[in-house]
């Protein structure tokens, strides 16, 4: 959780570093395709996807409250959308990413609209029930293919899809920083995590903010996934409306820590991480699915805060076994 | 004239069934404020469990029916202290927390048995399948009509159980105001628990004959999972009584639609319902939910 108080004592203390840090980082990042080998830029470019997958879910599922089970549906459409935009219609592929969000963003807006006037829970619902119909129409719809799916026109360059994705990725943290944590919108947001009457007391629109939460965060997914779709140059109802679309997002979202600026970046790099060293053991298997349902439930259950609620406050005392294990246990909820 | 008549019995029948699916869903959101994601995978778990106990053990079906709700009550009595923790007020946002703790199990439930079982298609059979019983008019699947009564036996019972004993009592009391209740001494933990296991055990029962009504994989609980929604929000969260109406509309879109349509569209017809049900009438078609 954001404690804004504590986040104004700090810049002043630590501005330069941070600065330099983040220097770094950027550099990094993008002299990483010069630097490696593509199959860790694959690597790279799904975590940055991820990323900002995660990030997006992160707007609706963690800062606002409500929680989208159907986001992989904005994603697929996205894919879909870039994919019948540039093999029917034959529009260029930049066409195809802005109309894919504005599409997915139009959507959620209509689905939000009715849902977000009531509780938590309808939302929920309306949204997995979305998620579930899409796929069917991807299936039945012919001009999506059916469950054969669709090909696009390929196009082999991953340094190009890495900084694509980057570029978004990016988009979709500065938007988050700049609309979510330093501007009034965010506050409302927050205020209406917290407590939603009071929030509608001190004269929030609540539903308009929540609409307004929701077709954002829709938005940067179906971007990604028309690049995803443009990168991958084959997509099929289950590779990009699958319901593990939505499970990963929200498995990221609560192990990062939800509703927190890096948590969803944290969440994605060590879920990839970890699916992909078990993709290389294993090939595809359905045990992911356990592993993504186990890791929901024992995050929910014994760390709520995800891994930046852990490392809130006091840092670990690594060296001391004693002191770390009772630093452990006063954050664990047993 | 015939095939009218013939889809509409069809659907009132299957309404019987999703009923039963319905009532618990609808019960477990009022008492415990818990949109039960995992109701699909009981269904699949209790057609599986039927399944493996015919498989090994042999006899029909039907005749597992006690001992799958005894199991499936037990799962349910076993799992609830977990959903418990995880919505229990020690923490920021309980609602928030059941909703995707329930989400976690469903995909636990389902990769497990997608891994354990593979993606094969199975089926049961019972001394009802493949029988038919004449009206007049026109004759009815003796399994479905099997079916339909299992279904209003266990709602009849369940309601009697509801409105006419003490711990009915409690539980419609919970619903209604959970700590208005608790303050008047209702235990609101051991109803919860109660309800949660009910629950768990008739959706697992209503998966036996579901599965021996369609067949059975892994994957075909996110089906019962939409239908459970669509009858709690075409209810109203939580009013138990418009759980009837609201089933029977839903066998009779799935029968309509099947025939005359496509099955394949079954979803959208759902969906789009259930979309304007929640822009016109959000507190369900007889104004009474949560």
């Amino acid at each position: 959780m954001t404690t804004p108080v504590a986040e104004v004592q700090s810049p002043a203390r630590s501005a330069v570093p941070r600065w330099t840090a983040g220097a770094l980082l950027a550099a990094a990042l993008l002299l990483l395709p010069f630097t490696v080998s593509s199959f860790w830029i694959r690597i790279a470019t799904e975590v940055l996807l991820w990323a900002g997958l995660a990030q997006s879910w992160n707007i609706i599922g963690g800062y606002t409250g409500y929680l989208s089970f159907g986001h992989g549906a904005f994603f697929g459409l996205g894919a879909y959308v870039t994919g019948i935009g540039m093999t029917v219609l034959g529009w260029p592929f930049a066409v195809g990413l802005v109309v894919s969000g504005v599409l997915a963003a139009a959507l959620a807006a209509a689905i939000g609209y009715p849902t977000l006037r009531l509780r938590g829970a309808y939302f929920a619902i309306a949204t997995w029930a979305f998620g579930e119909m899409l796929r069917q129409a991807a299936t039945v719809l012919e001009v999506t293919g059916g469950a054969f799916g669709m090909r696009l026109p390929a196009f082999l360059n991953l340094p190009f899809f890495y900084y694509v994705t980057l570029g978004v990725s990016t988009l979709v943290y500065l938007t988050t920083y700049l609309l979510l944590e330093r501007s009034p919108f965010g506050y409302k947001l927050l205020a209406i995590r917290e407590h939603e009457e009071a929030a509608e007391m001190v004269g929030v629109n609540t539903v308009a903010v929540k609409v307004n939460a929701f077709a954002l965060s829709a938005f940067f997914p179906g971007v990604l996934g028309g690049i995803y779709a443009y990168w991958l140059t084959y997509i099929h109802p289950d590779s990009v409306l699958g319901g593990i679309i939505t499970d990963l997002m929200v498995v990221m979202v609560f192990l990062g820590g939800m509703g927190t600026f890096w948590g969803p970046l944290l969440g994605a790099f060590l879920v990839q991480l970890v699916s992909r060293s078990l993709w290389l053991v294993w090939g595809e298997s359905t045990l992911y699915l356990v592993i993504i349902g186990a890791a929901i439930c024992i995050v929910v259950l014994f760390m709520p805060g995800g891994i930046v609620g852990l490392l809130e406050g006091r840092r670990a005392p690594l060296l001391a076994p004693r002191a770390a294990w009772r630093w452990w246990r006063e954050r664990v909820r047993w | 004239m015939e095939l009218f008549l013939q889809t509409l019995i069809d659907g009132a029948l299957i309404g019987g069934l999703i009923i039963v699916v319905g009532v618990g869903f609808s019960l477990c959101f009022g008492v415990m404020h818990i949109v039960d994601f995992a109701v699909g995978e009981w269904v699949m778990l209790g057609a599986y469990t039927a399944y493996w106990l015919v498989r090994y053990l042999g006899q029909d079906p039907m005749v597992y029916l006690p001992l799958i709700f005894a199991l499936f009550f037990a799962a349910g009595w076993l799992v609830y202290p977990l959903i418990y923790r995880a919505v229990s007020g020690r923490r920021h946002h309980p609602a928030l927390m059941g909703l995707v703790f329930t989400f976690g199990l469903s995909t636990l439930a389902k990769g497990g048995a997608l891994s354990a079982w593979g993606y094969h298609v199975r089926s049961v059979s019972t001394w009802l399948s493949g029988q038919s019983v004449s009206l007049g008019v026109t004759t009815l699947p003796a399994l479905r009509l099997a079916g339909f009564v299992f279904g209003v036996l266990t709602t009849v019972l369940f309601m009697v159980f509801l409105y006419g004993t003490r711990m009915g009592v409690s539980i419609r009391a919970t619903a209604q105001d959970r700590e208005t209740a608790a303050l008047l001494g209702v235990d609101v933990r051991r109803v919860g628990e109660l309800v949660y296991a009910t629950y768990a055990g008739l959706t697992g029962m209503t998966g036996v004959l579901i599965g021996a009504l369609f067949s059975i994989h892994a994957a075909m609980g996110a089906k019962y999972v939409i239908f459970a929604f669509f009858v709690v929000v075409l209810a109203g969260m939580g009013y138990v009584p418009g759980v009837i109406v609201a089933g029977l509309i839903l066998g009779l879109i799935q029968s309509f639609v099947g025939v005359y349509i496509s099955g394949r569209y079954t979803l959208f017809a759902l969906f789009l319902l259930m979309y304007l049900s929640l822009l016109v009438a959000p507190k369900g078609i007889l104004r009474r939910g949560l």
